[in-house]
């Protein structure tokens, strides 16, 4: 009989993971803490998981960061958990299930209604007596809130460029094209006279249509945008029509590489990008990854304004909060937690270490405090942003739950696009089922 | 088969029947249930029980019945990434098991400098999963690749075979033939398990080297290929880091090498639906199954057991 | 094509083979193929040379690269060694919050457990599996092989819930203990494969003598299988060195990162990557597992042919 007792065994042992499984899951939603007006900092020594996604750079200085923070308070432990950006969201979600949350998560602006719907992440206003946002401009800050509850700090702001190669442009005796005034075509020409001007040596502009942020300026200039205020999506099929039918217009006229060539280099990330390896004149990018495209490239790199319909940059671009301060919503040491989240966010000493590795500060006074800091190159990035301040428009509304997924599928149609599976109004089509499709798989 | 009767007459008289020995054998399969029972079986269960609920790893699952197996049936890039799957398992899994068994003849002995050669074929293998094989692997079938550049010396205009839709998949292939390593590892072993005394009988009969090989090298070697096979089959069919290296975890381009666990990473990690990701887990549980089963099935034809009677 | 073209004729194959006849045989054969064999081995090693460094290209390139400055890899194609920057390793030794010896320190201390678990417990339930009659056998062998059926990633959230209940978590032990239970099931298929494979003659002759099971197992069957155990060890050594998703999962705190995931920690695709230092780091971790199967081919080789049972 040892066999069935073996069996039952098994059994028992697996029905114990289920439940095990099922009873964490449960903990994981409890009700969220209760408001906690007066915070109370501990006496005791107290521990706080900190993470975050980065590269080597970025650890570095959040070490030297927490470093200093745990000199000035020295009864808290911050304990540092950072991976790179793929394998960051795969142990955040896994840490969840099993009710490990970090106490302090930095937060991307596509996961933050996910994580916040899911009861995953704290209500920061309950933590205001220790963490100030005074300093935050409301509109960078309501970028964090949802429905009036603010979920995240913005750590940096953005926004999207094309990014010039001068270098190159002088090579081949082409002007710099004035950004406050250019088209859609005046760009697309340009990027073509340099292709044809270097033989071929280089590619005009770099393709776009892997992520949002292209997107996003292209609706925004046509008065659209990706979603309505309420969650819903509210691009149409003719925006995004023709946002892919001028991708195709540009590759014809020969202003973008090889749809082949673009897809590779499309894997490599920004190190192997046409504007990392000095490739192409012109290059859609986020305002933020221009230090590390100047490093990587060598040459002398600009950011200018993306180019509109109409040649005239009023109101819809916009600051992106590069990433977000989050705690968890199942902390034990709330106090502690604000704490550190406002050493992060208010202190002059973290902005010494930070700079603007993780964007541009938007806490204000921070930025005027760090901005003589920075070097040439981020000043410029300074400069660029603050040129733009009286052209900005209010920040697009929130990604809805389920809407991390949006930039697989704008990867997937752009590819088919460009290989000619999909016609655009095709593309256009199937990626509105697919994102809805991936919106109402993540209604809780 | 002379040989393998002559094999069955050296050895002498067949074992008497064994009693049954349920005691040492569980003593001796101790550590494999406590495994079984503590970290196998429950994860398992738990990923069955999984697969028919919603559960997005952030709040508890919720039962939806056969929803996700019902949703299956209609997902195109599920029925694509099969299609993506089954390409891969069967033309690189046959290439890569041949080359390895291949070379692992060739390099068994009979030549100075074998254990150079062996590490040298070797040492992709142990590259194999690594970060950096992404970055090396444009380097070779990249639009400025080794491929293209070698082409150009003959006058032939190259492509970019990794972004290339139609070719993309078949680079993950020169990948995985490229590691054939690991299989050549086994069969080096195998080789050498081989009882000198059958070789020295066979002599004595007079039997060619030719012979010898076919009929004593390669059916005691058959429980090592049977082996090999298996194992790359379940292997290929799970197949994910390279293409998740390679394509930057999109399976592009335009899903051309959407294998079928890159598909459900993304679904269970990327689009938070563990649900639908148990259920597609166990849908390929059947059918690596099935393929194992038919596989056992066919062993009885054509791997010899030197200690069956 | 001549007739020592690996790729088409067999007769090199059957020749090596055997050549690994017993010495006075093999002196047989050196009189006979006194005149042909200095060629047909020559042509033997260029053909093995060529295919070797078509096989190491990439292997090359990375070394290469590990000593360019950074910003040179990508926009220089090629692997001419241009220059020679030995800062690559010193900095990446030392770019990450521990020096990297704390990394390789981390695998070696998993390797060398999940290796030790996987001989022990995995040659027991092979001996049992390919030797013993007991009851439900073809359904525990089924169980066994069905376990290695479902992916990892539907597999690692349960797993991670256990283990975070037990408070396993940032240990070594989730890594570690599934292996000392077998859970690496292949690897008793495998042996089972090799067990088969020795005359059941010799447990006889030992049963004769009064052996029992654990006697058979140790004293006839693990010295007879030392290939396959050679062969466990390096498969085991080089999945759990370039095992990259479950430590990623399991281990949080820097200071017990393994390889791969300080290999990892140098790349982000949405900013700049350190390339060269990472090159450079890759190739300081392929040289344990390159030493390991330099010298362990020694025990992978060492079969019965050459132990001298007859």
């Amino acid at each position: 009989m040892r066999g069935n007792l073996r069996r039952r065994l098994g059994v028992v042992a697996a029905i114990g993971a289920a439940t095990t499984l099922a009873l964490t899951a449960c903990a994981g939603n409890a009700a969220p803490a209760d408001e906690a007006p007066e915070l109370e900092l501990s006496d005791e020594p107290v521990t706080l998981s900190f993470t975050w996604w980065g590269n080597d750079t970025r650890h570095a200085i959040t070490e030297e960061l927490i470093a200093a923070f745990e000199e000035e308070h020295p009864n808290i432990t911050i304990e540092p958990q950072y991976t790179d950006w793929a394998g960051y969201w795969d142990k955040l979600s896994t840490s969840v299930a099993a009710g490990d949350i970090p106490d302090i998560i930095q937060m991307d602006e596509k996961q933050l209604s996910t994580y916040a719907a899911n009861g995953v992440l704290m209500d920061l206003g309950g933590l205001s007596s220790v963490l100030s946002t005074g300093d935050y401009p409301a509109a960078v800050l309501g970028t964090g809130a949802l429905d009036g509850t603010q979920y995240g700090v913005p750590v940096g702001i953005n926004s999207y460029t094309i990014i010039a190669n001068r270098d190159l442009l002088d090579q081949y005796g082409v002007d710099l094209p004035d950004d406050e005034t250019w088209t859609w075509d005046d760009f697309v020409d340009t990027a073509a006279e340099v292709a044809e001007a270097s033989g071929g040596a280089i590619a005009g502009t770099q393709s776009w249509g892997f992520e949002d942020g292209g997107l996003n300026n292209w609706l925004r200039q046509r008065d659209s945008a990706l979603y309505t205020t309420d969650g819903e999506v509210a691009a149409t099929e003719e925006d995004l029509e023709s946002w892919w039918e001028f991708l195709l217009e540009a590759t014809k006229a020969g202003a973008t590489p090889a749809p082949s060539a673009t897809i590779e280099r499309e894997s490599g990330g920004l190190a192997e990008s046409f504007t990392a390896t000095n490739q192409s004149a012109f290059g859609p990018w986020w305002s933020n990854q221009v230090q590390a495209l100047r490093d990587a490239s060598g040459q002398d790199l600009v950011a200018l304004r993306v180019p509109s319909t109409d040649g005239a940059s009023d109101g819809w671009p916009y600051y992106k909060p590069s990433m977000f301060w989050s705690a968890s919503s199942k902390t034990e040491h709330p106090a502690e937690v604000a704490t550190f989240l406002d050493y992060l966010a208010n202190s002059e000493d973290a902005a010494d270490l930070l700079l603007a590795e993780r964007g541009v500060p938007a806490n204000e006074r921070i930025r005027d405090y760090i901005t003589p800091k920075l070097d040439d190159v981020n000043q410029t990035v300074v400069g660029f942003l603050d040129d733009l301040a009286p052209e900005v428009g209010d920040a697009p509304p929130a990604t809805p739950p389920g809407g991390g997924a949006i930039e697989a599928i704008i990867d997937q149609h752009t590819q088919k696009v460009l290989f000619g599976e999909l016609t655009p109004d095709q593309a256009a089509t199937s990626f509105l089922a697919e994102l809805q499709q991936a919106l109402d798989d993540a209604a809780v | 088969m002379s040989a393998l009767g002559e094999l069955r007459r050296i050895k002498g008289s067949t074992p008497p029947k064994q009693r049954n020995q349920n005691r040492a054998a569980f003593l001796f399969l101790l550590p494999w249930f406590l495994g079984l029972a503590l970290v196998t079986i429950g994860p398992m269960a738990a990923s069955l029980g999984l697969s028919f609920t919603r559960y997005n790893l952030l709040s508890p699952p919720r039962f939806n019945g056969i929803d996700n197996f019902v949703r299956m049936l209609e997902d195109e890039r599920l029925h694509t990434s099969l299609g993506v799957t089954f390409q891969y398992v069967f033309i690189s899994v046959p290439l890569q098991l041949g080359l390895a068994l291949l070379l692992a003849v060739a390099l068994d002995r009979g030549l100075r400098g074998l254990s150079f050669y062996r590490s040298a074929f070797y040492l992709p293998s142990l590259l194999g999963a690594s970060v950096a094989i992404a970055m090396l692997w444009r380097q070779i079938f990249g639009v400025d690749g080794l491929v293209n550049t070698v082409l150009a010396w003959f006058g032939i205009e190259g492509q970019g075979w990794i972004s290339n839709p139609d070719t993309a998949l078949g680079t993950l292939m020169v990948l995985n033939v490229w590691t054939f390593g690991s299989p050549m590892v086994i069969f080096l072993a195998g080789l050498r398990q081989i009882p000198a005394m059958y070789y020295e009988a066979a002599a004595v009969d007079g039997a060619s080297r030719r012979q010898q090989f076919w009929r004593i090298t390669m059916p005691l070697l058959t429980p090592i290929i049977f082996f090999n096979l298996i194992l790359q089959l379940i292997g290929a069919f799970q197949s994910f880091t390279q293409a998740f290296i390679v394509s930057g975890g999109t399976g592009g381009p335009v899903d051309s090498t959407l294998f079928y666990t890159l598909y459900l990473y993304q679904r269970g990690f990327a689009n938070l639906d563990m649900g639908y990701a148990s259920a597609m887990a166990w849908l390929l549980l059947v059918i690596i199954a099935a393929f194992t089963a038919i596989n056992f099935w066919a062993s009885k034809y054509w791997v010899f057991y030197d200690d069956q009677d | 094509m001549t007739k020592t073209d690996p790729a088409v004729d067999l007769a090199p194959l059957t020749e090596s083979v055997v050549t690994g006849l017993p010495p006075e045989q093999v002196r047989d054969d050196r009189r006979k193929n006194a005149f042909r064999k200095p060629v047909s081995s020559l042509i033997r090693h260029a053909i093995l040379i060529a295919a070797a460094l078509l096989m190491l290209y990439p292997v090359i390139w990375m070394v290469v690269s590990s000593v360019r400055p950074n910003d040179v890899i990508f926009r220089e194609p090629g692997i001419i060694f241009d220059s020679f920057e030995i800062s690559n390793y010193v900095d990446g030794w030392n770019a990450l919050s521990y020096p990297f010896n704390t990394y390789l320190l981390n695998s070696a201390l998993v390797v060398l457990g999940s290796i030790v678990g996987n001989l022990v417990s995995c040659s027991m339930a092979a001996y049992a599996f390919a030797r013993l009659d007991f009851t439900g056998k073809r359904f525990w062998f089924a169980i066994m092989l069905l376990s290695i059926m479902l992916p990892i990633h539907v597999i690692i959230v349960p797993q991670y819930v256990l283990f975070s209940q037990l408070g396993w978590v940032n240990t070594f032990l989730p890594l570690i203990v599934p292996k000392l239970l077998a859970t690496d099931a292949f690897f008793i298929f495998l042996m089972v494969q090799f067990i088969r494979g020795i005359p059941r003659e010799l447990d006889e002759a030992a049963r004769i003598d009064g052996a029992g099971h654990p006697r058979i197992f140790l004293q006839i069957i693990l010295p007879l299988m030392v290939p396959a155990l050679a062969t466990v060890t390096i498969f085991t050594f080089i999945w759990t060195w370039n095992d990259f998703f479950s430590q990623l999962i399991y281990l949080t705190k820097p200071a017990l990162y393994t390889v791969p995931l300080a290999l990892n920690a140098f790349q982000d695709a949405q900013s700049a990557t350190d390339f060269g230092e990472m090159f450079a780091m890759s190739v300081v971790s392929l040289i344990p597992i390159f030493l390991i199967f330099l010298f362990g081919q020694r025990f992978l080789i060492k079969g019965i042919a050459t132990t001298g049972i007859k």
